[in-house]
């Protein structure tokens, strides 16, 4: 099935010469990055968020490496059609096709507009032109911001406002929806999405907010549906509320989850400059976050060298100290099941995709050596905390971990 | 033969892209009269819907000195950020035509287009809202 998406998606430039000879016919565009990645460390893999493996002392194509094709068609002067296909690795360690986004586009007047059907989710700054290489500086968004919210786009609609005030430009987008995520091996819901998104670009300053938040259920995910029956099983064993109440905190069953971030841009005079600043906050087993990035570049000629750093840290998470102590008289095993059951819970906070912490150091360089298509090389020097963000970690792993990676961008 | 080969020359000159003026020109039937570098810069930027650009080739000189002189973007990084535009589904590339002529077509049929031309080909069918030095 996925090979037939990849195929059809693959044949599609060859018919859009015929396509777009004609004026009002359907527009089709595409992107693409074909990348190698290297790690130093075969302990564990480095991989993007929402990859179900990644590169561990050894070359691989399948971290960075991605194909995207769009079609658009504008129907008359305020209605107009777009879908955009994405094949990458994805979470279930194969190359898969999937629908980014397929919407109907009504403008309703210059400064407002309504999409509807599958949108981007305007959660992080670059959150829709995320995995278009050529439109970025960096080779990947640094995973220390962008693997906190695993939902990239929204089923339902958003409505955009779109006004200047004087030099100024103020953007405004409200999404509203829900969005089903696989991930290895389990899934991610999010239901009442709801994301806002203001943008205000000035010359060549772009400054951003976003605030989202949704109910989220994390379904099939074994180890949790797990720990959650086994705390439920000793709580009504040992008629214990609290360990009760912190199974009902761990469990993600339509948990209310936040994301406030905040977003600069600005690319003056050879300066380049994105920061992103963000706090995850949610009633469920998923830690509460602080993550941010900056980077930093200097453009000289085609060359554009730029330097990154990025964080993650946990305000709040799940602890065993929740679980309490066995009354006086109980039987030693009721202390030893807490004991158990403790450790487990202690191990939630860095055990999972998006959860742990990490830092990241990196150095890289974007070349535009050609038309529409630009060569970056980037160095990371990734310090996890436990296993950081890294997938398949193995016992003994500890970082710091070095990971290289060069890639082709291009647009077509 | 000195003469033709002076005019070669002085023509060759006026084609390099340092000493080429641009004019920004839309139909004459538009009701614009005057535009500012920043108002220019919106609508080729992909900032501002309200008028709609007009592309020259890819590898025409011209767009390149436009891109220069009212963007100060260079043609990778407009199309960088052209990208973001496209792949976010916010906005279509603008549509490219062959030349300048071409480009006085377009305008002059569409009183909502906007494009850039040399100044040298200029004339009666489109009106300068900017010219860029």
């Amino acid at each position: 099935m996925n090979k037939k998406i990849l195929a059809s998606l693959l044949a599609l430039p060859l018919i859009a010469p015929v396509a777009m000879a004609q004026d009002n016919a359907v527009k089709i565009s595409g992107f693409g990055t074909a990348a190698l990645t290297w790690s130093d460390d075969e302990r564990a893999q480095f991989g993007r968020p929402n990859q179900a493996s990644g590169a561990a002392d050894n070359f691989r194509t399948g971290v960075d490496s991605n194909l995207g094709l769009q079609a658009d068609y504008a129907v008359n002067s305020w209605l107009s059609l777009t879908a955009q296909g994405l094949v990458r690795h994805d979470g279930e360690d194969h190359y898969g096709a999937e629908l980014s986004w397929a919407f109907a586009k009504f403008r309703i007047s210059d400064e407002l507009s309504v999409r509807v059907g599958r949108v981007g989710a305007p959660i992080f700054m670059i959150s829709d032109y995320r995995n278009v290489g050529y439109a970025n500086t960096m080779l990947r968004p640094p995973a220390e911001v962008y693997s906190q919210v695993p939902f990239n786009n929204v089923d339902g609609a958003d409505v955009t406002w779109h006004r200047d005030f004087g030099n100024t430009s103020v953007t405004s987008q409200l999404a509203v929806g829900t969005i089903k995520t696989p991930l290895t091996g389990f899934h991610a819901r999010g239901k009442n999405i709801l994301a806002l998104n203001v943008v205000a670009e000035n010359g060549p300053f772009t400054l951003r907010a976003g605030h989202a938040r949704v109910k989220v259920t994390i379904d099939d995910l074994a180890s949790l549906n797990t720990l959650v029956g086994s705390l439920r099983a000793a709580g009504a064993g040992y008629r214990l509320p609290q360990v009760n109440a912190l199974a009902d905190e761990i469990q993600a069953d339509g948990a209310k989850g936040t994301f406030n971030s905040l977003g600069l841009a600005m690319d003056w005079n050879n300066f380049v400059v994105q920061t992103e600043f963000a706090k995850r906050k949610t009633d469920t087993y998923i830690n509460d976050t602080t993550s941010w990035y900056l980077m930093g570049g200097y453009r000289i000629g085609k060359f554009l060298p730029y330097y990154t750093r990025s964080e993650l840290k946990i305000d709040g998470a799940v602890n065993a100290s929740q679980l309490g102590a066995c009354p006086a008289g109980y039987p030693a095993a009721c202390s030893a099941t807490l004991q158990q059951l403790g450790s487990a819970v202690n191990r939630v906070p860095f055990t999972g995709i998006g959860q742990g912490e990490q830092s990241t150091d990196t150095i890289g360089v974007r070349w535009d050596f050609a038309r529409s298509v630009a060569l970056k090389v980037q160095v990371d020097r990734v310090k996890p905390k436990g296993n950081g963000l890294f997938i398949n970690a193995q016992p003994g792993f500890a970082g710091p971990v070095t990971v290289g990676a060069i890639a082709l961008d291009f647009i077509f | 033969m000195k003469k033709p080969f002076i005019a070669a020359l002085a023509a060759s000159a006026f084609s390099l892209p340092a000493l080429a003026e641009v004019a920004v020109v839309v139909s004459a039937k538009a009701a614009e009269s005057s535009l500012t570098r920043e108002q220019v810069a919106q609508f080729f930027l992909g900032k501002s819907t309200t008028m709609t650009p007009i592309d020259q080739a890819d590898s025409a000189a011209v767009r390149a000195e436009f891109y220069k002189k009212v963007a100060d973007k260079d043609a990778a990084q407009a199309k960088a950020l052209w990208s973001k535009l496209v792949f976010t589904g916010k906005a279509t590339m603008p549509k490219e035509v062959a030349d300048n002529a071409a480009v006085k077509a377009a305008v002059a049929a569409n009183p909502k287009a906007i494009g850039y031309i040399d100044k040298s080909a200029v004339d009666a069918t489109v009106k300068v809202v900017y010219t860029a030095q």
